[in-house]
């Protein structure tokens, strides 16, 4: 019930206890550019031989805690049953091309700004043991955040490259400065793949404004406006790269591995949770919404990509003899799943993706920063050596176990409705690649079985350096993503009060979601059956 | 209001002498010296702000006071200030000299701002580059010569061009070249001089593959003197270029097709340069290189938008490319020269910071914006090709200055000890540090409040007579 009710909204007003008790009609802009504004602020305080480093971390703590708690208001207050934009700014910025600023979000908006906010402050706890050049790193975490925060809600093109191209600079400094021994492989990668991908977007933007009359980068003229499906195709190529530089897709997945295992672990936890989800998010505001008939036309194409992804990531991390390059690959195996789902083209199978957008996020983080804490507890990245340590990291043992269910989307999670949602919808439309897909879980099953047997339940290798569990710190941020999972995964729709359909304090995320994916998913409604004649 | 039209190009010009002439008198350095010369072009800016936005002209039509010469004068003198204010004085050579230098150099682009006809045209730009010339050879006599060399090259590629348009046109007013050229159509007597004129201009502004001279000159300068050469010639030659290009707007035939390949190659070889070298001067003229084939490809459009988003990126350019080698002072010896200086000199590291990437086109940054305006144009333009390889370029760029950033702020700084005489850092002052901070705020400012400048420079862009 809950499932089909994403992908068919009802208009109907939904009361939530604690709503209007606080409205900002700059509520966008502020978990933008506080980030910035505290992150530029950072630098401004004096902080001789790090003498102020744990403040710093504490700044960037409670801002981060702030913007979610503001996040998290925003989304106990949005108007599920509207389908439109909400929380919108728009001010003219550059009138004689066209440009605005104009912000807002719909359901899935919303959604991707809570898991921005989530894997906000779950980064700076991951970040916590940073000791080198504190306040440099804090404040480009906060303008990581505010790029990522800018990007999603942007509802105008041209804000939406600012703050996608803004996001790679941070990103690749922070790698540069604070990655492990193979950090400037990592970054250079990065720079280039995400590089390659905003100059694609920049292309489809710019083909996109040129062909609409070129009066407008605004997203209700840009994507709203009736292109040829030519046309289509030549906005559609470039989104379709930008996202898979982005997510990553298979072949354009070149930066995952050195990325994901050189990366500090709280930069590695923005760019699996948030940062790089933009990717889909970018192909379902832009490219599914807004040409269909290109995405008719390319679905095929990207859902073979998303196949391949998923088994391609499965057998690399088979074959891996590095546990964090193995977990790297698998985090891949979301963004795929949530990309086959857009290519599927149906109404239940757009919203799985958007769903799984959000799960996804959580699934892929949570894996990385359990691998990255259990390498660095067990001082060793090597497959050959880990082994046997479920025993004395019972902590990690139970966190890594839901992270690799998350990822294969296992029932209680949250990432079962999504990903059931995507295979449910996408059998009709696409029956070969939803078989692929289930043949790739499989496959990224064995792989993780495999992965956590060796790992966790294995012999003991008395030759392997000494280890411990996961700190109490590291149980926080660990605890976080895998209790959000836990949470959505059991209330998917809120938890309401007994014997009533009220929510209690959280409206429920398919509940947010529903908000705007009708409207996405409608050129894909398939028509109703000629009613029968008696 | 009309009187005051004039003012700010007569306060530069009087001042630079009184300073050449204040210093000639007394050679110790004045500390007063950048100061007054920074107030000087400040007020100019102020009055050109106030009073330029009249139009009229001067002598006979040789001077106009329009909104594109409001616009790029504005955009010179508030370079001109800046770069005066962040130069660490006790590198230069001779700091009286230097300022008038920067001022002279600053008249001439005004000059070539508010110029009628072809010979205020090339008189500026004459004067922008021998105000380098003379501060290149304060340190180096023998780049100076290559670079008075290779300027009289490319000013006699410039004056031959613009001779043989005279001669096509029968007149030198660019108002009147504009009629003649409109009536007369593309013609092979027309396309040779612009190709000469074009050559010329781009070994001016350095443009890749012809920065033979440019490069090397730059290198050996001084900090201000590298600022002059990558910086206030190459506006004032672009300047030339946006006005040639809005008279020739009839007949696109005549500079289009050799601008776009200038644009093309400009914006990729600069990219791609300033990914392999390693000093940060030498990466800094080829990100300015970079931009310059941004602008130079919203002229290609020959639209209206396409030169009002060359102008916004043209005010951006200036700001950057002047002030950058200037804000890094003497560190022009390999990235190690600028290891740390995010510590030891925070707000000189994030100007530099801002400069790096401003020229490399990353967002929210100056540059940004006015890349992104010229895209727009060439989306417009249809010319997706040369956005396509626009943006290629601005991807290496962006690399390429992260590069410099690393060094700035995630490198430790070397023991003082071992600092190579290269590796100096710039002497701490009031005013560099007031420079270096006003110089963050203008770039970071200059997009993001980027409405009422873009309407400026559309609006410069219709006075030159763009539809």
């Amino acid at each position: 019930m809950i499932l089909a009710g994403i992908a068919n909204a009802t208009p109907t007003p939904v009361g939530v206890p604690g709503a209007n008790i606080f409205t900002s009609s700059l509520i966008l802009s502020l978990s933008i550019w506080v980030p910035a504004a505290v992150a530029i602020a950072m630098n401004a305080i004096p902080n001789p031989r790090g003498r102020y480093d744990t403040l710093m971390k504490q700044i960037a703590f409670f801002t981060n805690l702030g913007i979610l708690f503001v996040l998290f208001i925003a989304y106990n207050q949005f108007q599920t049953f509207l389908p439109t934009i909400q929380y919108e700014e728009k001010l003219p910025w550059l009138p004689s091309i066209g440009a605005t600023y104009h912000l807002g979000v719909d359901g899935t908006g919303m959604t991707m700004l809570m898991l921005s906010g989530i894997v906000g402050v779950t980064s700076v706890l991951a970040s916590w043991g940073v000791r080198e050049r504190v306040r440099s790193y804090f404040s480009l975490l906060l303008l990581t955040q505010s790029a990522v925060n800018g990007a999603i809600a942007a509802h105008d093109m041209f804000v939406l490259m600012l703050f996608w191209g803004a996001a790679v600079v941070p990103v690749a400094l922070l790698v540069l400065g604070w990655g492990g021994p193979r950090r400037e492989a990592a970054a250079w990668r990065l720079v280039g793949y995400w590089g390659i991908g905003t100059a694609a977007l920049l292309v489809a933007i710019m083909t996109a404004y040129a062909a609409s009359g070129g009066s407008s980068f605004d997203m209700d003229v840009l994507l709203k406006a009736t292109l040829s499906p030519r046309v289509q195709l030549a906005v559609g190529v470039p989104l379709v790269i930008a996202a898979a530089t982005r997510l990553p897709l298979f072949p354009l997945h070149g930066w995952v591995r050195d990325v994901y295992s050189e990366a500090p672990l709280g930069v590695s936890v923005v760019i699996a949770g948030s940062a790089s989800r933009l990717g889909a998010y970018l192909l379902l505001r832009t490219f599914v919404g807004a040409d269909p008939d290109a995405a008719r036309l390319l679905s095929p194409l990207i859902a073979a990509l998303a196949v391949l992804t998923i088994g391609y990531a499965a057998v690399v991390a088979l074959r891996s003899r590095d546990l964090r390059w193995a977990a790297a690959h698998l985090a891949m195996v979301p963004g795929a799943i949530t990309v086959f789902g857009l290519a599927a083209l149906t109404p239940l199978s757009i919203a799985g993706s958007a769903f799984s957008i959000f799960t996804g996020g959580l699934a892929a983080a949570l894996i990385i920063a359990g691998v990255w804490t259990l390498t660095d507890r067990a001082q060793t990245r090597s497959l050959q050596l880990l082994s046997g340590l479920a025993p004395r990291m019972p902590i990690l043992t139970w966190v890594l176990i839901v992270g690799a269910l998350a990822l294969l989307g296992v029932p209680l999670l949250a990432s079962f409705p999504a990903e059931a949602m995507i295979l449910f919808g996408s059998f009709k439309t696409q029956p070969i690649g939803a078989f692929a897909v289930a043949a790739g879980l499989v496959l990224t099953a064995v792989a993780l079985a495999a992965l956590v047997h060796r790992v966790l339940f294995g012999q003991p290798n008395h030759d392997a350096p000494a280890v411990s569990d996961a700190s109490l710190g590291e149980t926080w941020y660990l605890g976080v993503l895998a209790g959000v999972l836990l949470w959505v995964g059991l209330f998917p729709g809120g938890p309401k009060l007994p014997g009533t359909d009220q929510t209690i304090f959280d409206p429920g995320l398919v509940n947010v979601l529903s908000a705007g994916i009708t409207d996405i998913a409608s050129p894909y409604v398939p028509p109703a059956p000629p009613a029968a004649t008696q | 209001m009309t009187n005051f039209v004039l003012v700010p190009d007569a306060l530069v010009v009087a001042s630079a002498l009184v300073l050449l002439l204040a210093g000639r008198a007394r050679r110790r350095t004045r500390w007063w010296m950048p100061v007054a010369a920074a107030a000087v072009t400040l007020v100019a800016l102020g009055i050109e702000l106030w009073a330029g936005s009249a139009v009229a002209t001067y002598f006979g039509g040789a001077v106009l006071q329009d909104r594109f010469a409001l616009f790029a004068k504005s955009a010179v003198l508030l370079a001109a200030t800046l770069a005066i204010a962040v130069t660490d004085w006790s590198d230069e050579d001779a700091p009286a000299i230097g300022v008038s230098m920067v001022l002279l150099a600053a008249f001439g682009a005004m000059v070539v701002a508010s110029a009628g006809d072809f010979v205020g045209l090339w008189a500026g730009l004459e004067l922008a580059a021998l105000a380098a010339v003379v501060l290149v050879s304060m340190r180096r006599t023998d780049l100076g010569l290559r670079l008075l060399v290779v300027g009289g090259v490319a000013s006699a590629l410039v004056l031959i061009g613009l001779a043989f348009v005279y001669a096509s046109t029968g007149s030198a007013d660019l108002q009147a070249v504009r009629r003649a050229i409109t009536q007369s159509g593309p013609t092979l007597p027309l396309a040779i001089p612009v190709l000469l004129l074009l050559g010329g201009l781009a070994v001016r502004a350095g443009l890749p593959p012809l920065q033979f001279a440019r490069l090397p000159i730059s290198l050996g300068a001084s900090p201000l003197g590298a600022g002059l050469v990558i910086g206030l010639v190459g506006v004032a030659a672009l300047t030339l270029g946006v006005k040639i290009a809005a008279a020739l707007s009839s007949v696109p035939a005549l500079f289009s097709p050799y601008l776009m390949v200038v644009a093309a190659v400009a914006m990729v070889g600069g990219g791609a340069a300033a990914l392999a070298t390693r000093s940060p001067r030498a990466r800094l003229a080829y990100l300015a290189a970079g931009q310059v084939g941004w602008v130079v490809a919203g002229l290609a459009t020959h639209y209206r938008s396409g030169l009002a988003g060359s102008l916004f990126l043209l005010g951006a350019f200036a700001l950057a490319a002047t002030t950058g080698p200037a804000v890094m002072g003497g560190a022009d010896v390999g990235e190690f020269a600028l290891a740390g200086m995010g510590t030891v000199r925070p707000a000189r590291a994030a100007g530099i910071a801002l400069v790096f990437l401003s020229l490399a086109g990353a967002p929210p940054l100056a540059g940004f914006f006015g890349e992104f305006a010229v895209a727009a144009a060439l989306a417009q333009g249809r010319a997706f090709w040369l956005l396509a390889l626009g943006t290629l370029g601005a991807v290496m760029s962006v690399a390429a200055a992260l590069g410099t950033v690393r060094a700035l702020y995630l490198q430790s700084p070397p023991d003082e000890s071992r600092r190579a005489a290269g590796a100096r850092l710039p002497v701490l002052t009031r005013l560099s540090t007031i420079g270096a901070v006003a110089l963050c705020v203008v770039i970071a400012g200059y997009g993001v409040f980027g409405n009422p400048i873009l309407s400026l420079a559309d609006q410069g862009a219709e006075a030159l007579g763009l539809r």
